[in-house]
């Protein structure tokens, strides 16, 4: 009976999955972004977030008039998929249309954009073991340097050089964060009644540095630096979804 | 005669003409308090040179309760306008005061200056006495998530306390975000006896929150200390309110609302060129005016159709503080004729009215000339771009997301760079690696140069056989002693001959140490060895345990 049962459910989920997949983008088509994205949420939450459904949520979040989620989920989209054209797309749109700010990126972030942080990070292990063990092996055994090896430490070595600049970049770029509150004040100093020098507002994407006293150190788009509190910020790294930061009703 | 009367009235005729005088008057403040001192100044301007006026203050005759005095005049030579300037104290009553007409007395014509009106009104705020306050004005009603209120800060001052500054303002409300422009936004009140400072709040969360600002003015109470300074002193204000924020209600939103709150207006459509030829573009600024969130609101998205292909360009920050919002889209006619740029509707939501309402651009007409391509196609948006040149796929808007179905994904979007097992798996490897390494480098280097536990190995027996030759000494055990320092010098001597220890007798233990005594070590090796062959005992060897003890040592040195 439970074989039965599972089978049935299993039926049933392959006929449905398609079903809510194409639930969300009629929805969005015929202008429902919330029904659309409640449908993706919904679906990021049950299998977990890729770069195309990131991309879909942003959209909809951008109808919605979401700027800061739907830079989250554009910036996380192009983490897992660096070329996504839905995500670029509506970075470009919002850098453009929605008046958002975002960092010029260097060369090295550019590079290191190419192939992604983490297989950027396996070319460099990759690189670095291959060189080390191309040295030590021969010393060890007490033995010539053989063809092989010469060829499996230049190889090794040009890999891991290589790797460097796409480290260093992925290291820069994953040191960014999207303003998610209305209007934020760009303080002096890390304190709560710190001197505001300037705003930055939603969408907005930062460099983030050292953190003190419940405030991050940003350096917005056009170079200038000041305080900014950290709950007003979320990192592009280290999440799936973006955070709630609505205030929960009180029963 | 008739040609004489002709010049008489030439001559005759520019004296009859009166000069044209025109005199317009200023009271500041415009509205007086009941008791308010003002200025009141006439300008006269008149074709005439005038001059300075004669006895000007003796022709006026104020209202009753009004006290008016002439305060001086400005005035050039040669010059035909001239300024009056009266100072004076708007009566004590409310109403309309009327000060009567009055001649002007210069030099070469006398000037009717025309009656003038003051106003004296209760509502203008202004104080005689009392000391000086501040007042917070925010709107008193629901707020909402995401719009920008417009508060200010009134501080006003009287006759004996006049507000001349203000610093410190500092605002502590969880769940909204505070913001002011600085000193260039206090501006003078009216009546110049306070100022009024503003700032935006706005509420990023829902809820009731405690709004609490607090600062500092500067008051000038009024106490002449010298004729050339005055005293001041700071005084603090503090404002508490307790503020309900809500969310912009779901029901009703319309599809294209992108989150624009307040009271905005549209104005006409400015275009940058309403005669056009097909392919060719042109500007089409929409400004948004009024009071709200201007800076969060995302430009409308515009679809395009047969007769336009529309983009939106790059718009530049606005200014905080400018009250208005600028969209600008580039506008390509694919036809030509008589066509209208499109009606561009914007949803906005009226805090007041708490109702979404809509604001709409219209159209406007254009003339767009030459001829409809074969096929219309938009080439490129930028007006600069080669002729010829290969068009690159433009993307604009937002792209048509498509998702794929029952794809598994990630809970989370950790990089591998945060990974512990990636890094402990790594270093652990790195760490075996160097160990291993070290190891068998340190086994490989004693390999190579055996000698070093040679004599290491040496350096030990030789110390555990002097130790037993002072146990043996101590136990007045000849034999013993013997044995001992024998077998302590063969262990000593055998690293440096490259020899067995048991191999060597004492002349090689005499190679070893050239300045050893002959006699004494064939004593001692007879004594050590010669016992089971009868030989005496070893008593003469240890009463030369010094000597003993001194090769000993040497040989230890050189090992």
């Amino acid at each position: 009976m439970s074989r039965f049962l599972t089978l049935l459910g299993l039926c049933f989920w392959g006929v449905t999955a398609p079903l809510r997949a194409g639930v969300g983008e009629a929805a969005y088509e015929r202008g429902d972004y919330v029904e659309a994205l409640q449908t993706w949420r919904a679906q990021a939450e049950q299998n977990g977030v890729t770069a195309e459904l990131l991309a879909a949520i942003g959209n909809a979040e951008w109808k919605l008039g979401h700027k800061g989620r739907a830079m989250i989920c554009w910036e996380r989209a192009l983490l897992l998929s660096p070329r996504n054209p839905v995500a670029l797309a509506g970075i470009k749109h919002a850098q453009g249309a929605g008046g958002t700010d975002r960092p010029t990126q260097t060369w090295s972030e550019n590079y290191a954009a190419f192939l992604g942080a983490d297989l950027w990070l396996i070319l460099g292990a990759l690189g670095f073991w291959g060189t080390l063990l191309a040295v030590l092996v021969p010393k060890l055994r007490r033995q010539p340097m053989g063809d092989w090896t010469q060829r499996i430490l230049i190889t090794s070595a040009t890999l891991f050089a290589l790797s460097i600049p796409g480290l260093y970049g992925a290291y820069t770029l994953a040191s960014r964060a999207v303003v998610r509150r209305t209007d934020v004040a760009v303080k002096l100093t890390p304190t709560v009644l710190g001197e505001a020098l300037n705003g930055t507002a939603e969408g907005d994407v930062l460099r983030t540095g050292r953190k003190f006293n419940g405030h991050t150190f940003i350096t917005s788009a056009d170079g200038k630096g000041g305080w900014v509190k950290s709950t007003e910020l979320e990192p592009i790294w280290g999440g799936g979804l973006p955070i709630n930061l609505d205030q929960m009703q009180a029963p | 005669m008739r040609a004489f009367f002709a010049i008489l009235a030439a001559f005759v005729a520019p004296s009859l003409v009166q000069a044209e005088n025109h005199v317009t008057w200023e009271i500041t403040p415009p509205v007086c308090g009941p008791g308010q001192p003002f200025r009141l100044q006439v300008r006269i301007e008149s074709d005439d040179v005038l001059g300075p006026a004669n006895q000007v203050g003796k022709e006026i005759k104020p209202p009753r309760g009004m006290a008016l005095r002439f305060s001086g005049q400005l005035f050039r030579a040669n010059a035909t306008e001239a300024t009056l300037n009266f100072s004076g104290v708007a009566p004590e009553d409310e109403g309309t005061y009327v000060l009567p007409g009055f001649n002007a007395r210069f030099p070469s014509q006398v000037v009717a200056v025309p009656a003038i009106t003051l106003i004296v009104s209760g509502k203008t705020g202004y104080r005689k006495e009392g000391r000086a306050r501040a007042e917070l004005v925010l709107p008193d009603r629901t707020f909402y998530v995401g719009e920008k209120i417009a508060g200010r800060v009134v501080m006003r001052g009287s006759e004996q306390e006049t507000v001349t500054g203000t610093f410190g303002l500092e605002c502590e409300a969880e769940g909204f975000n505070f913001q002011t422009e600085g000193s260039a936004f206090t501006q003078p009140l009216q009546d110049g006896l306070g100022l009024t400072k503003t700032f935006d709040l706005t509420p990023i969360r829902a809820g009731q929150g405690e709004f609490n600002l607090s600062g500092i003015m500067l008051v000038n109470t009024g106490d002449r200390i010298s004729s050339l300074s005055t005293s001041g002193r700071d005084r603090p204000f503090n404002f508490r309110r307790k503020l309900t924020v809500e969310h912009v209600p779901e029901t009703g939103r319309p599809a294209d609302w992108g989150g624009s709150i307040g009271k905005l207006e549209a104005t006409p459509p400015d275009l940058s060129n309403r005669f056009p030829e097909v392919g060719e573009p042109i500007k089409l600024k929409l400004t948004l005016v009024g009071e709200g969130n201007l800076e969060r609101i995302v430009a409308p998205e515009l679809p395009g159709s047969d007769s336009w292909d529309i983009a939106l360009a790059p718009e530049l920050r606005q200014r905080r503080g400018e009250g208005r919002r600028t969209f600008i889209y580039t506008l390509v006619p694919r036809l030509p004729g008589d066509l209208k740029t499109p009606v561009i509707r914007f949803a906005t939501f009226n805090p007041d009215s708490k109702k979404f309402e809509s604001v709409e651009f219209i159209s406007v007409a254009v003339k767009v000339s030459g001829n409809a391509p074969a096929k219309v196609e938009l080439v490129t948006m930028d007006p600069s771009a080669k002729i010829g040149a290969p068009a690159a796929k433009m993307i604009t808007g937002l792209l048509t997301p498509t998702v794929a179905a029952g794809t598994k994904g990630v809970a989370k979007i950790e990089p591998l760079a945060a990974s512990q097992p990636f890094w402990l798996s790594n270093s652990a490897a790195l760490v075996t690696l160097l160990l291993a390494t070290l190891v068998i480098s340190v086994v490989g280097y004693f390999a190579a140069h055996p000698e070093i536990l040679i004599r290491r190995r040496a350096r030990g027996a030789l110390r555990r056989h002097r130790a037993a030759a002072l146990e043996a000494q101590r136990r007045q055990d000849y034999a013993a002693y013997a044995r001992a320092i024998t077998q302590g010098l063969r262990a000593g001597a055998a690293p440096l001959l490259q020899a067995e220890p048991l191999a060597l007798t004492q002349s090689d233990i005499l190679r070893a140490l050239p300045s050893a005594n002959l006699t004494l070590l064939t004593a001692v090796f007879l004594a050590a060895d010669g016992a089971k062959y009868g030989a005496k005992d070893g008593a003469q060897a240890i009463a030369e345990d010094a000597q003993l003890q001194a090769m000993l040592n040497t040989l230890e040195a050189q090992l």
